[in-house]
């Protein structure tokens, strides 16, 4: 009788527990976007991670807003805060007319001192914001701090002059960042920007007001009416819905509990595109994988910073031969399903007019690959299967850091792959933070890793030959050519002439393979068929967001 | 007896305060000594490498390991445990974010565990050696051995992709707010109740071990025979005699299950998307968020010493002569 009871009662339990479901009403304007980790601040100073900068974003607007063009293959400036700004002929200032009907959130006025207020303290050394010491075309102090007087010419409250350095080639990048509220910010003590109670409730300028922020569970905008971006027609409410497990984030994106989910597996598509709710979309050419060939010795770099040609990698024929020796394509096709591009430089492809199409793809050829190995010297003397060249076997080990089941089956392959040529690779998977000191400290022969591309192209932060201040020069790249293209396109205005340069750095980069450029991965969108995008560019996934809608 | 009790408190206190103490240093130590550091998301092809140099000096971290280490335990004196690196805001005020959620999901896992198991038990030993018996214990063997992550992602799998009846993460509806009183509790029951059952079920075939064997190996002693013999009912045999005896191996391990639980249950938050101290401690780690992994560890091993306290304090309240060897 009591167990009939206890299972009557468990019964009867599960099912009002299920009756708890809330109600969902037939339609709602609100758009979910799951995440994998939550945002730590709103405050575009200190936005450093991804999904914090695209947030800020969303809530900060700047005076430019940057549209992608697919057929120019570049970035396209049009209005936003500014109406229009005017270059001085010389490039030395820049005038910006600004809207005048923005209003803050808390509906104070929007005005030129916002802007003048937000690059000084972008550029406080006391802030520490993400873009201090990149104001280099600007009037600063010893402390790269930007002299305000120097600099700003406030002519009106909706129109500002910015003046520039003598000598600098300043462009539309270097003053376009979201602009904070003066008179939020100027409450605090600058050293105290970072932790200011404002960061975690922001008062914007966009068409988005943080409605609710449920730490590491949800973060809900409502639509700020009064923005001269609002449109009753678009989305009334996004939801990000922080889910650090990626099943638990795909289980939702299939259930209709989130709506958009960026990326999936190329191993999940299949499914996901026969399900009726759901559409596929890529955004293509931000992150390429790459083999990363230390180009010189890391001993001795690390013991006394002396600077000799790696005994392995250390030219440029042999770097060569071991992209030949990789087949990038089988990953491609095998695990990738596709969703990419073998890359050839770290141009990436979606920069259409500045790609040098010319170039040879290094495509999978295992005798070329001991062709050139063996006019080098390397061969297998003692037939134990492994070339040799003086005594040194070719031997080494590939570190990759753990957790990323492609870099697993990349690496895999290529150990068979070198192999098949006489070279004998260990593997060995290390925690990012501890892979990440390695890179710095250059200590490892050959690694696996991948690289984010910011836009516009940025080359110097990667290849520049000054090892002690080019941080992400991690393979120890050199080359005074390069190096000289690389000056000149910061200096470069006409288009024509970039692009010349661009094909030029390419033509070297590739003869010289100071790493295996592997493959252009596609960031996979999984986006439920309710939500109307009107726009997804490489910038972001989710700017512009403002624009969607749900469909009725 | 007072006067020993109060003794005994005060050494255990110090020892405590020494033990966490010890712990924080000892994280002190190995946090700076291990690879990676905190300075690391500054690194950026957007960013200024001045930008890392500013960080690392205003974080302390280019001094020399035992100048940080001494303002560190000045600080501690002072109650500040510094600022979150990542979080930019008191650590204290960090963790108190993701410790309330687990004060309340731990309690109320650990509740779960207790009561299920002890029914389990009771039951079991009042038919041993029958069907429910022996199917009782073989079921909590299976269910012990499955891992937490096969076992969250199965229910996930059944209740809420096969049925619909429960949501597969999160804590609260999006329409939360908009519950009554009464929605609202239905709504956290709701979202907690498959966490709950993947937190819970090891712990519930572990009790219940526990709790089956020792009721037996009470029930077979000479004086419950003797009680049985003189014509003392059941229930006074169980309330009076076995239940004290039984519970004091329970009490033991129940008392460090409870401090585990309180450190945070990563798995299951990271499946469920919790927000608990177990992601919590983790993501601070990964991020070399120095100041947060002290105050996690800290707050664990805060609630671990008072988790094992208070199942010392109900086995001296079931036993009085266990007073000074418990609190010592």
């Amino acid at each position: 009788m009591n167990n009939r009871i206890i299972v009557i009662l468990s019964f009867i339990f599960i099912l009002l527990l299920s009756a708890c479901k809330s109600e969902q009403p037939e339609y709602n304007n609100r758009i979910v976007i799951g995440i994998p980790a939550d945002v730590k601040t709103f405050n575009p100073l200190f936005a450093l991670s991804v999904n914090e900068g695209a947030i800020s974003e969303l809530i900060f607007l700047s005076l430019i807003d940057f549209r992608w063009n697919d057929e120019l293959g570049e970035v396209e400036a049009f209005p936003s805060l500014a109406e229009s700004w005017d270059w001085a002929e010389d490039k030395s200032s820049i005038t910006f007319k600004l809207r005048s009907d923005v209003l803050w959130s808390d509906s104070t006025s929007f005005t030129a001192a916002d802007v003048v207020f937000s690059l000084d303290v972008y550029s406080d050394p006391e802030v520490q914001s993400r873009l201090y010491g990149i104001f280099e075309d600007f009037y600063t102090d010893e402390q790269n701090h930007i002299n305000v007087e120097k600099t700003f010419i406030i002519k009106s409250d909706y129109e500002l002059q910015i003046n520039f350095k003598p000598g600098s080639s300043p462009d539309l990048f270097d003053v376009v960042h979201p602009v904070i509220p003066k008179h939020i910010y100027e409450k605090y003590e600058r050293k105290d920007l970072g932790t200011a109670e404002a960061n975690f409730s922001p008062v914007s300028n966009s068409p988005f007001i943080l409605k609710k922020w449920d730490r590491n569970q949800t973060i809900t905008f409502g639509v700020n009416k009064k923005s001269f971006l609002y449109d009753e027609n678009s989305v009334d409410e996004l939801v990000f819905k922080i889910i650090p497990d990626y099943t638990s984030r795909l289980t939702q994106l299939k259930m209709n509990e989130i709506d958009f989910m960026e990326l999936i597996s190329a191993e999940d598509v299949l499914e996901l595109s026969e399900m009726e709710n759901m559409i596929i979309k890529t955004i293509e050419g931000r992150e390429y994988d790459y083999i990363g060939w230390n180009n010189i010795d890391p001993e001795l770099f690390s013991t006394s910073g002396g600077v000799t040609p790696n005994k392995f990698f250390g030219e440029s024929e042999i770097r060569i031969a071991l992209t030949y020796a990789i087949n990038r394509k089988e990953i491609l096709e095998e695990y990738l399903y596709n969703y990419g591009t073998l890359a050839t430089t770290p141009v990436s492809p979606i920069f259409t007019y500045f790609v040098n199409p010319e170039l040879e793809k290094y495509n999978y050829d295992p005798d070329k690959a001991r062709s050139i190995l063996s006019k080098h010297g390397w061969s297998d003397s003692n037939n134990d299967g492994v070339i040799d060249k003086n005594g040194t076997e070719f031997k080494f080990t590939l570190t990759y850091p753990g957790g990323n089941p492609l870099r697993s089956y990349a690496s895999t392959l290529l150990k068979n792959n070198l192999k098949f040529v006489g070279i004998d690779v260990s593997l060995e998977t290390m925690e990012m933070g501890t892979f990440i000191e390695k890179l710095l400290s250059k200590s490892m022969d050959a690694w696996m890793a991948a690289w984010y591309i910011p836009i516009p192209i940025e080359l110097k932060a990667f290849w520049y030959s000054d090892l002690y201040n080019t941080q992400m020069n991690f393979v120890s790249y050199q080359n005074s050519a390069a190096d000289k293209i690389m000056n000149d396109l910061l200096k470069e205005q006409s288009r024509e002439s970039k692009r010349k340069l661009y094909f030029e750095f390419q033509k070297i980069i590739h003869e010289d393979q100071p790493m295996t450029f592997m493959y252009w991965k596609s960031n996979i969108i999984g986006i439920n068929k309710r939500v109307v995008q009107k726009t997804i560019s490489p910038l972001g996934a989710i700017t512009h967001c403002w624009e969607w809608t749900v469909n009725r | 007896m007072n006067k020993v009790f109060i003794k005994s408190l005060s050494k255990r206190i110090v020892t405590s305060i020494i033990t966490l103490f010890l712990l924080v240093s000892f994280l002190f130590v190995l946090t700076r000594l291990s690879p990676g550091d905190p300075t690391q998301k500054y690194l950026s092809a957007e960013f200024s490498p001045e930008l890392k140099e500013k960080v690392t000096a205003s974080f302390k971290l280019d001094q020399p390991i035992f100048n940080q280490y001494i303002n560190f335990v000045a600080n501690i004196f002072k109650g500040n445990f510094g600022i979150s690196y990542g979080y930019r805001q008191p650590v204290l005020s960090v963790v108190w974010q993701f410790l309330s959620f687990t004060l309340v999901f731990a309690t109320l896992s650990f509740l779960l565990q207790i009561i299920v198991s002890s029914f389990l038990a009771f039951k079991s030993i009042r038919n041993k050696g029958k069907l429910f018996d022996r199917s009782v214990l073989n079921i909590s063997l299976i269910v012990y051995a499955i891992p937490a992550f096969v076992l969250g992602l199965s229910l996930i799998y059944i209740f809420s992709i096969q049925l619909d009846l429960f949501p597969s993460s999160g804590l609260r509806s999006l329409d939360f707010e908009s519950n009554s009183f009464f929605g609202k509790i239905g709504d956290y029951i709701y979202h907690l109740s498959l966490p709950l059952i993947t937190l819970s079920l090891a712990g519930i075939a572990l009790f219940y071990k526990y709790l089956r064997e020792s009721l037996e190996d009470v029930y077979q002693q000479n004086f419950i025979l003797n009680l049985k013999a003189s014509g003392y009912d059941q229930s006074t045999i169980l309330k009076k005699h076995v239940l004290p005896n039984a519970v004091r191996p329970l009490l033991s391990i129940a008392g460090i299950e409870l401090g585990i639980l309180l450190g945070g249950a990563l798995i299951t938050e990271v499946i469920f998307s919790l927000p608990g101290m177990g992601r919590l401690m983790m993501d601070s780690i990964f991020a070399r968020d120095y100041p947060l992994v002290i105050g996690c560890a800290l707050t664990a091993g805060v609630l671990m010493i008072a988790s094992n306290f208070l199942a010392d304090m109900i086995k001296m309240k079931l036993d009085k002569r266990l007073i000074k060897g418990l609190i010592n």
